[in-house]
């Protein structure tokens, strides 16, 4: 491996731009880091370079530990977007400023800025300052200067951020030709990701300072694990649907979901479609493919190629489609559409037009949070919950929605073997009886829990537990899913009965373990962990009440005395809770 | 040269106009005075004033005084600039305003003030005095007082060069194996050395025409601690206006090749600039 993170981690003022973020990347390798800005890509990058120092966490290059190693000495090619030239020294000084620090004689220095500035197509240009060239020019100056001292990685910060389109294509294609004929590691950086398709061997997606996914681009475009990759990475419309045993149910249809994960119960799910993947036609019988709902076009934009429309569903639509956000922020309900010219040439369609919508291909989000329901005894009550500012919040960063919910009877132990539904996250108020009315929720039904107290903010810290193996699973899921969207460390807190017991230690630490290495491989969820002895309910209480600005995750699978023991952790508690219940009801 | 040039201002003609009129009123009109009535006198009577110890002394203290200062002001008003520039911390926006004191403070204050601090009973000045220094009615005095007033003007010249070091291009030397002093050396002091050659021609020039700050500590021995401007100031006290005249000229003779000087050596630094670029 060139470049190997370890658990990298950077705060600024207590808030982590980089958090928790491990990878390995590759001998050779393009590599390309894609986030929106402020995402912490570029603090990683310095970090990488050595310019910035990390808090927490270790980052190798070629084997050699160099955490502790200034910028000097790691031997790394950095470009900035701005191209940082030397503007009192010409483009042979420039390129030459590594070797001269190495005191290379004058021969064997000439001899390599030739070969540089022929790797670059700058031959002749030794003697020009940087203010003659232009943008496109200086870019390649500085890739020549960051090459000069032979580095074992090239890191590139946004390196064509201040160039035009046309420059911006030829120097991707010099970049990419140069990193292929000298076999570097490269790390780019960019928001861009027609950049990183173009370029990456393979592309990590940032956000909320937390790598979110890596792999292939073309993996990561058609089959995201996150609502974040797969909104940012293309367009893509996100929609409710729900799991059955047949397939995935999408408006009128049942789909066979492209993954064939088994639906163990009916449930909830977030599923994707790409705009390139919606038919449109004049009738639900003309439609080869499978039917969506009816629909008007609302908006039809020709770019050449291809046709970008908005379509309105039908209000009757089975299937509620998520609010997207567009290019200036403001929520849109809109399914985007793009076709090409074949396609329209077949249908065309005009603003204000009736037609059918059917998609071709549906792919569903293994997150297990798609929705919440904002749950109390009266409609009112429910409506003020849904305006908490942390649901509100978490809401708008999952880009999903809120529904209410009155349950007149809540907590009334006649009412429990009414028969219900629940769909999604619910979500009640913290109060004084609030182990029980979880308690009454959990056994008619409700799957995921969360309990918010009045008033309560984005956490920094997760914590997450959970008793019982089989929610485990779950619990990872659901914190990794959390952690996605806001920017909080993650801790996994292993609590064991009694005092500081000799003899569960070891099978303690191993099970710790087994949840780091779990929480990473399947749901890339990187956390640090502590351990406890005492009681599970009494510790995670007490851990809580240590610090502001917390929140717990826990996960259960059995109900027996629920509100009796966690009365200590619900009842008017000041923390959000979530509570993630797998097995029977 | 044509009068109709295109600019936000109206009419070149005028702005011109205006420019040589108020030039030639304020400053060209009022030294052909001075040099008339230099001139007025007897060549003889001319080297005589100009030529005696007593001047000669003058402007050795005069312009060696000012050209320490600024040389003084060279290095700590960079020093200063640089941490106002680059770091942040409580108080930085009161030290910023501090800077310009020296501007606003009649000279004959900051004398004073100075005076007291290093007069051999002063705060500092009781404990110099045991070391056998002596600051106040001493040269140094005078190099104190100017050093003082013209520090605002290295500082003033050299930060908004400074702001144009951008933390890119250290970073960029530090990635390629740059060292602390390397960086200093071949990326910020280029970058910065015209800032600071003006810096330096306006201190000069301040310290070479101030007066009211350095009669205060300078004690005013002939020949020891008499600074030029004082002495053109004896002469008219003693209605002697052709002497003053004199020594007026011949300070405006070293001003004004001092200052030609520096302009030409900045003109060189980016002909040189120019020349490299063209080759």
């Amino acid at each position: 491996m060139s470049i190997t993170l370890d658990q990298v981690t950077k705060q600024y003022g207590g808030v982590p731009v980089v958090n928790d973020v491990s990878l390995d990347i590759g001998d050779g390798e393009f590599f390309v880091l894609l986030g929106p800005s402020g995402s912490g890509k570029s603090t990683l990058l310095r970090a990488i370079a050595g310019l910035t120092g990390v808090d927490h966490g270790r980052i190798s290059l070629h084997g050699r530990d160099v955490t502790h190693v200034t910028a000097r000495k790691r031997g790394v090619g950095l470009v900035f977007q701005n191209y940082a030239l030397f503007r009192h020294m010409t483009v042979a000084e420039n390129i030459e400023f590594a070797l001269r620090v190495r005191h290379v004689r004058g021969k064997a220095r000439r001899q390599r800025r030739q070969e540089l500035l022929r790797l670059v197509a700058l031959e002749g240009m030794d003697e020009r300052l940087p203010a003659q060239l232009s943008g496109g020019q200086q870019q390649r100056v500085a890739v020549a200067r960051a090459l000069a001292h032979k580095p074992g990685v090239l890191l590139l910060d946004e390196p064509f951020g201040a160039l035009d389109a046309k420059i911006r294509e030829e120097l991707r294609r010099t970049i990419r030709e140069v990193q292929r004929e000298l076999g570097i590691t490269t790390v780019l950086v960019t928001h861009d990701q027609d950049e990183a398709f173009a370029m990456a061997d393979r592309i990590g997606i940032m956000n909320l300072g937390r790598l979110l996914e890596v792999g292939a681009p073309h993996d990561l475009y058609s089959r995201p694990a996150t609502r974040f990759v797969a909104t940012f990475l293309g367009a893509a419309n996100l929609l409710l649907a729900r799991r059955t045993a047949d397939g995935i149910q999408v408006g009128g249809t049942t789909i066979a979901a492209a993954d064939r994960a088994p639906a163990a119960n009916e449930h909830e799910v977030v599923a994707v479609v790409r705009p390139e993947e919606v038919e449109l036609a004049p009738a639900r019988a003309t439609l080869t493919s499978n039917y969506l709902a009816g629909g008007v076009v609302d908006e039809v934009v020709f770019t050449g190629a291809l046709e970008k429309l908005r379509v309105r569903l039908d209000a009757a639509a089975q299937t509620p489609l998520l609010a997207h956000s567009d290019a200036d922020g403001a929520a849109v309900e809109l399914l985007q559409v793009t076709r090409t010219q074949h396609e329209q040439r077949g249908f065309a369609v005009a603003p204000g037009q009736n037609v059918a919508v059917g998609v071709r291909r549906v792919h569903v989000l293994p997150t297990p949070l798609s929705s919440f329901t904002a749950c109390a005894a009266s409609a009112q009550l429910a409506q003020e919950l849904s305006h908490e500012p942390l649901l509100a919040e978490l809401a708008a960063r999952m880009k999903t929605r809120i529904t209410t919910r009155t349950e007149a009877r809540l907590g009334v132990a006649e009412a429990l073997s009414e028969a219900a539904d629940f769909v999604g996250t619910t979500v009640i108020a913290s109060q004084t009886d609030c182990a029980h009315r979880a308690e009454w929720l959990l056994r008619r039904g409700a799957r995921d829990l969360l309990v918010l107290p009045a008033g309560a903010r984005a956490p920094h810290r997760v914590l997450i537990h959970w008793m019982g193996e089989a929610a485990r699973s779950a619990t990872l899921a659901m914190s990794a899913s959390v952690l996605r969207h806001v920017p909080a460390e993650a801790v996994y807190v292993g609590i064991f009965p009694g005092q500081r017991a000799g003899s569960s230690g070891p099978r303690g630490m191993r099970e710790l373990l087994d949840a780091r290495s779990e929480a990473q491989a399947a749901h890339g969820l990187e956390m640090r962990t502590e351990l406890r002895f005492g009681d599970v309910a009494e510790e995670l209480a007490r851990r809580l009440a240590e610090a502001p600005a917390q929140m717990l995750i826990v996960g259960i699978t059995d109900l027996t005395r629920f509100a009796e023991r966690f009365r200590k952790l619900l009842d008017g508690g000041q923390w959000p809770v979530l509570i993630v219940h797998r097995g029977a009801p | 040269m044509s009068f109709r040039q295109a600019s936000v201002l109206p009419g070149f003609g005028l702005t011109f106009g205006f420019t040589t009129f108020f030039l030639s009123a304020m400053v060209l009109l009022p030294l052909a005075a001075m040099v008339l009535a230099a001139g007025s006198m007897h060549w003889h009577e001319f080297v005589h004033v100009v030529f005696s110890t007593r001047a000669l002394d003058s402007y050795r203290l005069s312009f060696g005084a000012s050209f320490l200062a600024a040389a003084i002001n060279l290095v700590f008003g960079f020093i200063i600039a640089w941490t106002l520039v680059r770091y942040e911390f409580p108080g930085r926006k009161l030290i910023d305003a501090l800077i310009d004191m020296p501007f606003a403070m009649p000279t004959a204050v900051s004398g004073i003030a100075l005076t007291t601090v290093f007069a051999q009973s002063g705060w500092i000045g009781r404990f110099l005095e045991p070391l056998g220094i002596k600051v106040a009615y001493t040269w140094l005095g005078v190099t104190l007082a100017l050093t003082l007033i013209s520090m605002p003007f290295t500082v003033r010249a050299v930060q908004p060069a400074l702001l144009e070091v951008q933390h890119d291009l250290e970073d960029a030397a530090e990635t390629l194996g740059a060292g602390r002093f390397y960086v200093f050396r071949r990326i910020i002091l280029p970058t910065v050395l015209p800032a600071l050659l003006t810096g330096f021609t306006l201190s000069f020039a301040r310290a070479v025409g101030e007066y009211g700050s350095v009669i205060f500590i300078a004690g005013n021995l002939p020949m020891k601690t008499e600074i030029t401007p004082l002495l053109i100031v004896i002469h008219l006290e003693q209605f002697d206006y052709q002497g003053a005249a004199a020594l007026g000229f011949v300070m405006l003779v070293m001003s004004f090749t001092v200052l030609f000087a520096i302009n030409l050596l900045q003109a060189w630094g980016r002909r040189r600039q120019l020349r490299a670029a063209n080759s």
